[in-house]
C-alpha cells in the first residue's frame, strides 16, 4: 500500500498540532463534553430523544467506541454544520472543531488497531458494455451487447455490481448466438455476394424518418461486414449567396464523418436541382440506425416546415443508398490476429493459435488441458469434414461462453477462512485495473507485467495507471464511471417536452452529452482538482450548444474549451446535461435538483416522501404561485421539513435554468428566485453563490466521489470495513490538494483493491464498527 | 425501401418448404398430437401496468354479469363475455409492514411472488414467482417453459425505489428467491428469440447448428465444474445461475429437435424498438399470439412499463411523467390525464384480446383456452394502496370457466388465491402459495 499507517498517524497527529494552536487541548471532557451536554441535550435527552439519539449514553469518552455508528452519525451532522440547527444557540466555532477533531482522532486510533478487512468481491460478469470492450479488445470485432443482451441490473448506482449481475436463459441464449455472430465476423467466415447490392431509403415511400427539420434517419440491416459507399440524395437548392452547410452522418448515434455541402445553385442543372455527397467506410454487419443532417444550419431554422421541403428554397436531404459490400482491410486484421500460423500445417499450429486466443480470451496462461479441450473442436469440425478453420471458430465460440471469459473470478487460497487476508494475484490485480480504467481486457504489456509478477510494484503500478488513465480506452471510464455517477445515460430515457422545450431535440442531446463527458476527462487527464467540478470557469462547447448556453464566438461542430466569464456557468451542476436528467419532462423540480445535488455531490442520502405526499400543482406553478411559493408551503408541514430543508435550497440554487438547462431569468410569469439558505445557516442569492458555498463542503464532496468510485473499482458495495480505506483515500486527497487523479491512484493502492479475503461470513471483529459508508440495507 | 437490384438477402422464411403455415395447432404440436383429437392446453399470461389505476374509471357499480363497462375499461366492452372482473383482491405483501416507504418496488415485486421483497439494493431476495412453478411443470412441454417482455428499458443510472433494488421493478418473474427474469423489450430481439433468425435452415443445417451447440454447452458445463471447486458460497451461486441457464438452452435444444420444424408468424422481422406505444405494444402482442397458438409457450408475463416510470405518453398529448401524475392530490385536470393514459392501455390490451378472440382453436376460440391478467400491483397510485387490485381476466381457462362477470371478493382477499385457482387451471396443484388463504372460488361454470 502507498499509504501506510504510519504516515497517516503522522498527518493526523501534524493535523491535530497544528489545531492545537487555537483550540482549546483535546480531551474528552474538555472538548466533547461541555457541547453535548449544553447544546446537544437540549433535544437529544431521555424524554425528547430526537432523531432517536439520547446524548446521555454518549458522555463517557469508551462511548465512541461502544456507539460507534451513533457518533458517526453526529461526526457527519456537525461536519455538514446541519446540527445544531438554526434557533438553537452555536457554540463558537473553534470549539466546534475541537469536538470534531477529537473524535475524528479517536475513530482513527481506533481504526489502526483493527487489522484491515479488504471484503470479498463475488465473481463477477461482464456487463454489456464491458463484454463489447473485451470482445473489441480481444478478436477487433465490433459487437454492440447493449443492443443485444438485456439490460444489466444495476446497484448502488453502477451496473458493474458482481452480486446483482445475474445470468437468466435468456442471456445465456444471447450468449450463444453473440459467440456464433462473433467467432464467425472474427475469422471473416461469412463469403460476400459476387456482386455489390443496392439498398435506397427514400422520403417518397416513407422508408426514412424526419426526425429533425433537415435530419434523417434509416433503419437498415448491414447483412455482411465489409465496406459500403454510402450515398446521401439532397433535391433543391438555397439562394445564389447561401453558405455551404456541414453535413454529418451518425451510426446508432456516434458521429462518424462530417462533410462539407454546397447549398447554392449549381450551373448544371437547371430544374428538379439534386445533388449527392457520398461516403465510403466499413459497416459493422447488424441491425443498425443511420442518421444524416445538415449541422449548425441556422438557415434551415428561419424556414417553416413546409418551406423547408420545397425545392426552391432549401436545399435538404431526402434519402439514404447503401453499395455494398466490398472487400475490406478491416476484417483481415482480425483474422491475422487470430490466426498467427496456418493452421493447415498440422496440429502444433492449432495448438499454437488456441494457446494464444484462450490466454488473452481468459486473461491469464491458459493450461495445456484447456487448450486440449479446445483442440476437441477442431477435430470435431474434421471429423464432419469441415476445414480447420472452421474448427477454430468453433473453439472461439465455445472461448466466448465458458464462465473463464464471461466471469472474473478471483480465486482465495484459503476459501474457508474469511480471516485470511492476502493480497490478490497480479494477474487479478490487472484485470481489476483494466476494467475499473478501461471497462475492457488487460492488453499486452499490463497483462505481460503481471505475469511477470512485476505489478503490485508500487512503480510499475503507478507508471501503467498513469499509461492507461492516457490511453484511448479510459474514455470508458468517462461513459462507464461519469455517465452512471452524474446519470449522464438517462439523457437516452428522458423525453422532454417538446412544445415546452423545442429546442430539445437528438443533435442538444448528443451536444450536452460530449460537453460533459470531454469536461470529465479533461479533469481527469489534466488532474485538475476536484473544485472544478463544483465551480471550474471553464467548459466545453461546440456552436449549437454555445448558442443554447448563450455564450458568443463559438462557431462549428467541433468541441472546443471555452472560458466562462459570466456567473452563469461553471462546474457540473451548470451544465444542461445534468440539469436536464435532474428533471421531470414538461418542468423543473427543486426536489429532483436538491435530491441530486445531495445524493451524487455531497454523499447524502435522502430519504423517500411518504406515500400520500401532496404532489406540486403543476399547473399552477407559474400561473398562480411561484414555484418558490408553493415549496414555501410544502415545508411548512414540519413532517416534510426535515428533508425538505435539506433539499429544497440546494434545488432553488439551480432555479435559474430551466428543465433543459437553458439560463432563465422568469418562470411563467413569475421571476426566478435563486436565494436559499442551507441547514447550516450560510445562504446565497445566485447559482454562482451557491457554487461558492459548494465548495466550502469540498472535503465532504471528496468522500462522496471516493465512495462512489471505490464502489465502481470494486463492483461492489462498500460495507462498515471499507471506511478505514475511504478514511485514508480522503486524507491523502486533501494532502494533494484534491487532484483527481491522486484519487485514482489512491484507490488503486488502497486495501479493498489490492488485497481480497475468501467469501464467509463477516469476521466478528469489525463488529459494532458502522461507516458513513452506505449502509447495505437501503434507510429509508 | 426501394432495392434496385434483386436483393438475394438469404431467403426470408415465408413461403420456404421447411416452415409450417399457421394457423397449425391441428396439424401439428407433438405436445397433444398424440389423441386424435387433443383438447387444446390452457395458457396463462399476465399484462401490468404501474403506478396503479384511477379506480373510478375501473370498477363498475354493480357486480354479477357485464353490462356497460366503466371509462377505462370501456375498450373491453365488446369482449365483455370474455372477461371476468375481480373485486377486492389484495396484496398484503405490497405493504410496509414495518419496511417503510418503497411502495412501488415492493408491489411489483410482490406481485407474482406473494412474499415480501427484502429492501435492499444489492442482496437481492423475494421468492419463486408463481408462473414460474407453473412454467418449471408445464413448460416442459413446450419450446419456452416461459416467456418474459416488457416495454421499457431499465432505468440506466440513480436508484429505483427508496432503497429497493431496481432488479425489483425491472423484472416481474422470478426464478429462484435471487434471480429476477429479465424481460425481452426488443420486438426484433423477440422475434429473434421465438422464430430464429428469420432466415430458414435445411435440416441439415439445423442438424449441424445443433450438434455444435450442444458440443459447445457440454464444454462449458464441464469447465464451470472445474472452476467450482475451491470457490465460496456467493461465487459458487453466480456459477450455479449460470449452468442452470446453460440446463435451459440443452431442454430448448432438445425441445426444438423432437419438432423438426420452423414456424413462420406471418410478419416481417421488425426492426427495433418503434418509437410509438402502440406500435410497440401490437408488436409484442402479435408475438405473444403465434407464441400461444403454436404452443410455443404457455406462460407469459408482460411488464408494460416500470412502475415508477415517468413515461410521458405524447402519442394522446400527455407530456407529463406518468408517475409524477399520479400524485395527483386530487385535481381533477391530474385525475383526468392519468385515466386517459390507463384507458389508452386498455386500448391497446382490447386490440391484442380482439385478435386472441378471431383465432379459432379446438371448438372455440385461442382466447377461449387462455387466462390473460390484466392488472396492477397499486389501485389507487396517489395513495400507494394494495387493496382493492384492479385485475381481470380475458379468457376461459380452457372451457369450464364462466365468464361476463365481475366477483366480488371480500375485502383484503388474498391476490394468491386467484394464483392457486390458477394454477389448478393450468394443472400445476400447490396447497398454499404466497399469503394464500384458500383458493378463489365461485369461478366455475356451476
Amino acid at each position: 500500500m502507498r499509504m501506510n499507517f504510519w504516515t497517516i498517524a503522522m498527518a493526523v497527529s501534524l493535523a491535530g498540532s497544528l489545531c492545537a494552536a487555537d483550540a482549546p487541548p483535546a480531551d474528552f471532557d474538555s472538548a466533547v463534553k461541555p457541547v453535548l451536554s449544553k447544546t446537544c441535550a437540549m433535544c437529544h435527552n431521555e424524554k425528547l430523544s430526537s432523531g432517536g439519539l439520547n446524548v446521555k449514553l454518549l458522555l463517557s469518552p469508551d462511548s465512541i467506541a461502544t456507539y460507534r455508528d451513533g457518533w458517526e452519525t453526529i461526526l457527519d451532522k456537525l461536519r455538514a454544520g446541519e446540527m445544531p440547527p438554526k434557533g438553537i444557540p452555536r457554540p463558537p466555532e473553534p470549539q466546534m472543531q475541537a469536538l470534531i477533531h477529537y473524535v475524528e482522532g479517536e475513530f482513527e486510533k481506533a481504526d489502526r488497531n483493527i487489522k484491515p478487512d479488504p471484503g470479498h468481491v463475488t465473481a463477477r460478469r461482464l456487463n454489456r458494455s464491458e463484454y463489447s470492450n473485451t470482445i473489441h479488445d480481444l478478436l477487433d470485432v465490433d459487437f454492440r451487447a447493449e443492443r443485444d443482451f438485456p439490460t444489466d441490473d444495476s446497484g448502488y448506482g453502477f451496473d458493474n455490481i458482481a452480486d446483482v449481475l445475474t445470468i437468466s436463459p435468456v442471456l445465456m441464449e444471447r450468449y450463444l448466438d453473440a459467440a456464433e455472430t462473433i467467432a464467425s465476423r472474427a475469422m471473416g467466415a461469412d463469403p460476400l455476394p459476387k456482386k455489390p447490392l443496392e439498398v435506397q431509403y427514400h422520403a417518397k415511400d416513407k422508408s426514412i424518418r424526419r426526425v429533425d427539420l433537415g435530419v434523417i434517419e434509416a433503419s437498415h440491416r448491414v447483412e455482411w461486414d465489409g465496406d459500403y459507399i454510402i450515398r446521401f440524395g439532397m433535391p433543391g437548392e438555397r439562394a445564389a449567396d447561401a453558405k455551404p452547410v456541414t453535413l454529418a452522418f451518425w451510426i446508432d448515434g456516434a458521429l462518424v464523418k462530417t462533410m462539407p455541402v454546397e447549398t447554392k445553385p449549381s450551373k448544371l442543372v437547371y430544374f428538379d436541382p439534386y445533388s449527392e455527397a457520398e461516403v465510403r467506410m466499413y459497416l459493422p454487419s447488424g441491425d443498425h440506425v443511420f442518421r444524416a443532417g445538415f449541422i449548425d444550419d441556422d438557415f434551415v431554422k428561419t424556414l417553416s416546415e413546409k418551406d423547408a421541403y420545397n425545392k426552391k428554397k432549401n436545399k435538404f436531404l431526402d434519402s439514404i443508398t447503401f453499395v455494398g459490400p466490398f472487400p475490406s482491410d478491416v476484417e483481415r486484421a482480425s483474422r491475422k490476429k487470430i490466426l498467427i500460423c496456418d493452421p493447415k500445417s498440422g496440429q502444433a499450429c492449432v495448438d499454437r493459435i488456441l494457446t494464444a486466443l484462450a490466454h488473452r480470451a481468459y486473461r491469464r496462461p491458459a493450461t495445456r488441458a484447456e487448450v486440449a479441450s479446445l483442440a476437441k473442436f477442431v477435430a470435431l469440425a474434421r471429423s464432419r469434414g469441415e476445414t480447420t478453420e472452421q474448427g477454430v471458430q468453433l473453439a472461439i465460440e465455445a472461448m466466448l461462453v465458458t464462465p473463464q471469459f464471461l466471469f472474473r473470478i478471483e480465486r482465495d487460497p484459503n476459501p474457508t477462512d474469511a480471516l485470511d487476508v492476502h493480497r490478490i494475484s497480479d494477474i487479478e490485480l490487472a484485470s481489476r485495473l483494466s476494467y475499473f480504467l478501461w471497462s475492457s481486457m488487460p492488453d499486452s504489456e499490463l497483462q505481460g507485467l503481471a505475469e511477470a509478477g512485476k505489478l503490485h510494484d508500487p512503480a510499475v503500478l503507478d507508471a501503467q495507471v498513469k499509461r492507461m488513465m492516457a490511453d484511448r480506452r479510459a474514455a470508458a471510464f468517462a461513459a462507464n464511471f461519469a455517465g452512471q455517477w452524474l446519470e449522464i445515460r438517462n439523457l437516452d430515457v428522458v423525453k422532454p417536452d417538446p412544445d415546452k422545450f423545442p429546442e430539445w431535440g437528438p443533435e442538444l442531446r448528443d451536444a450536452m452529452k460530449t460537453e460533459t463527458r470531454l469536461f470529465f476527462e479533461y479533469v481527469l487527464r489534466e488532474n485538475r482538482p476536484l473544485s472544478d467540478f463544483i465551480d471550474a470557469k471553464y467548459t466545453f462547447l461546440n456552436a449549437r450548444l454555445a448558442k443554447f448556453y448563450g455564450i458568443p464566438n463559438v462557431t462549428g461542430p467541433d468541441f472546443r474549451r471555452v472560458e466562462l466569464t459570466t456567473g452563469q456557468r461553471g462546474g457540473l451542476l451548470s451544465q444542461a446535461s445534468v440539469l436536464t436528467v435532474s428533471s421531470y419532462p414538461t418542468r423543473t423540480s427543486v426536489v429532483l435538483r436538491g435530491k441530486y445535488v445531495l445524493n451524487n455531490i455531497l454523499g447524502s442520502e435522502i430519504p423517500p416522501p411518504p406515500p400520500d405526499v401532496p404532489a406540486l400543482d403543476e399547473s399552477a406553478v407559474g400561473t398562480l404561485m411561484s414555484l418558490r411559493q408553493q415549496m414555501e408551503k410544502h415545508r411548512a408541514d414540519p413532517m416534510c421539513a426535515s428533508c425538505h430543508n435539506k433539499m429544497d435550497p440546494l434545488g432553488f440554487g439551480l432555479e435559474n435554468y430551466n428543465a433543459i438547462g437553458k439560463w432563465r431569468t422568469e418562470d411563467g410569469k413569475f421571476p426566478v428566485d435563486s436565494s436559499g439558505t442551507l441547514p447550516n445557516g450560510k445562504s446565497f442569492k445566485t447559482p454562482d453563490e451557491m457554487r461558492a458555498l459548494l465548495m466550502t463542503g469540498l472535503p465532504q464532496f471528496s468522500r462522496c466521489l471516493t465512495e462512489k468510485m471505490l464502489t465502481y473499482a470494486l463492483g461492489r458495495g462498500l460495507h462498515p470495513y471499507d471506511r478505514a480505506a475511504v478514511n485514508a483515500i480522503n486524507r491523502d486527497l486533501a494532502a494533494s490538494g484534491y487532484r483527481f487523479q491522486s484519487l485514482i491512484f489512491d484507490i488503486v493502492h488502497s486495501a479493498p483493491f489490492q488485497m481480497g479475503r475468501a467469501d464467509a461470513p463477516a469476521p466478528a471483529r469489525v463488529a459494532g464498527a458502522a461507516g458513513r459508508v452506505p449502509a447495505p440495507r437501503g434507510a429509508s | 425501401m426501394i432495392t434496385k437490384k434483386s436483393l438475394p438477402r438469404r431467403t426470408f422464411l415465408r413461403g420456404m418448404g421447411t416452415a409450417v403455415a399457421l394457423p397449425f395447432l391441428d396439424a401439428m404440436t407433438p405436445a397433444f398430437a398424440a389423441t386424435t383429437r387433443a383438447k387444446p392446453p390452457v395458457r396463462m399470461a399476465f399484462v401490468y401496468v404501474p403506478n396503479g389505476i384511477i379506480m373510478d374509471g375501473w370498477n363498475p357499480d354493480y357486480e354479477g354479469t357485464l353490462g356497460a363497462l366503466p371509462r377505462i375499461l370501456k375498450p373491453l366492452e365488446p369482449y365483455r363475455q370474455d372477461i371476468t372482473l375481480f373485486g377486492n383482491l389484495t396484496h398484503n405483501t405490497g405493504r410496509a409492514l414495518l419496511d417503510g416507504a418503497g411502495d412501488h418496488g415492493r408491489c411489483c415485486a410482490s406481485y407474482l411472488t406473494g412474499v415480501q421483497p427484502r429492501k435492499t439494493v444489492i442482496d437481492i431476495k423475494a421468492g419463486v414467482s408463481f408462473d414460474q412453478i407453473v412454467a418449471n411443470q408445464v413448460g416442459k412441454q413446450t419450446r419456452f417453459p416461459s416467456l418474459e417482455l416488457g416495454m421499457e428499458d431499465a432505468r440506466q443510472a440513480g436508484d429505483c425505489d427508496s432503497g429497493y433494488s431496481c432488479a425489483y421493478t425491472n423484472n416481474l418473474a422470478w426464478k429462484s428467491e435471487t434471480q429476477p427474469l429479465p424481460p425481452v423489450l426488443d420486438p426484433r430481439a423477440l422475434f429473434e428469440r421465438l422464430f430464429g433468425n428469420g432466415m430458414a435452415l435445411t435440416p441439415a443445417a439445423r442438424a449441424r447448428e445443433n450438434l455444435y451447440r450442444r458440443s459447445i454447452l457440454d464444454f462449458v458445463t464441464d469447465d464451470t465444474r472445474k472452476l467450482e471447486t475451491g470457490l465460496g458460497p456467493t461465487d459458487r451461486r453466480k456459477l450455479d445461475e449460470y449452468l442452470s441457464s446453460i440446463r435451459e438452452i440443452e431442454r430448448q435444444i432438445e425441445r426444438a429437435e423432437k419438432d423438426n420444424a420452423q414456424i413462420d408468424p406471418h410478419m416481417e422481422k421488425p426492426y427495433g424498438i418503434p418509437a410509438d406505444f402502440a406500435e410497440h405494444f401490437k408488436l409484442m402482442a402479435d408475438m405473444m399470439t403465434v407464441a400461444f397458438q403454436a404452443d410455443l409457450t404457455r406462460v407469459i408475463t408482460f411488464l408494460v412499463t416500470h412502475e415508477g416510470t415517468s413515461r410521458p405518453y405524447r402519442e394522446i398529448d400527455i407530456p407529463d411523467g406518468h408517475h409524477p401524475l399520479t400524485h395527483h392530490r386530487n385535481q381533477p385536470d391530474l385525475i383526468e390525464k392519468v385515466t386517459q393514459i390507463n384507458s389508452y392501455h386498455v386500448r391497446q390490451f382490447a386490440a391484442w384480446i380482439a385478435k386472441m378472440r378471431s383465432i379459432p382453436e379446438g371448438d372455440g376460440t385461442l382466447l377461449d383456452n387462455c387466462m390473460i391478467v390484466y392488472g396492477a400491483g397499486l389501485s389507487d397510485g396517489n395513495r400507494h394502496l394494495h387493496e382493492d387490485l384492479p385485475t381481470l381476466i380475458a379468457g376461459r381457462g380452457g372451457s369450464h370457466f364462466k365468464s361476463g362477470r365481475r366477483i366480488v371478493y371480500r375485502k383484503e382477499t388474498p391476490m394468491c388465491n386467484l394464483y392457486l385457482a390458477m394454477m389448478d387451471r393450468m394443472g400445476v396443484h400447490v396447497e398454499h402459495f404466497g399469503d394464500s388463504t384458500g383458493r378463489l372460488d365461485t369461478l366455475d361454470l356451476t
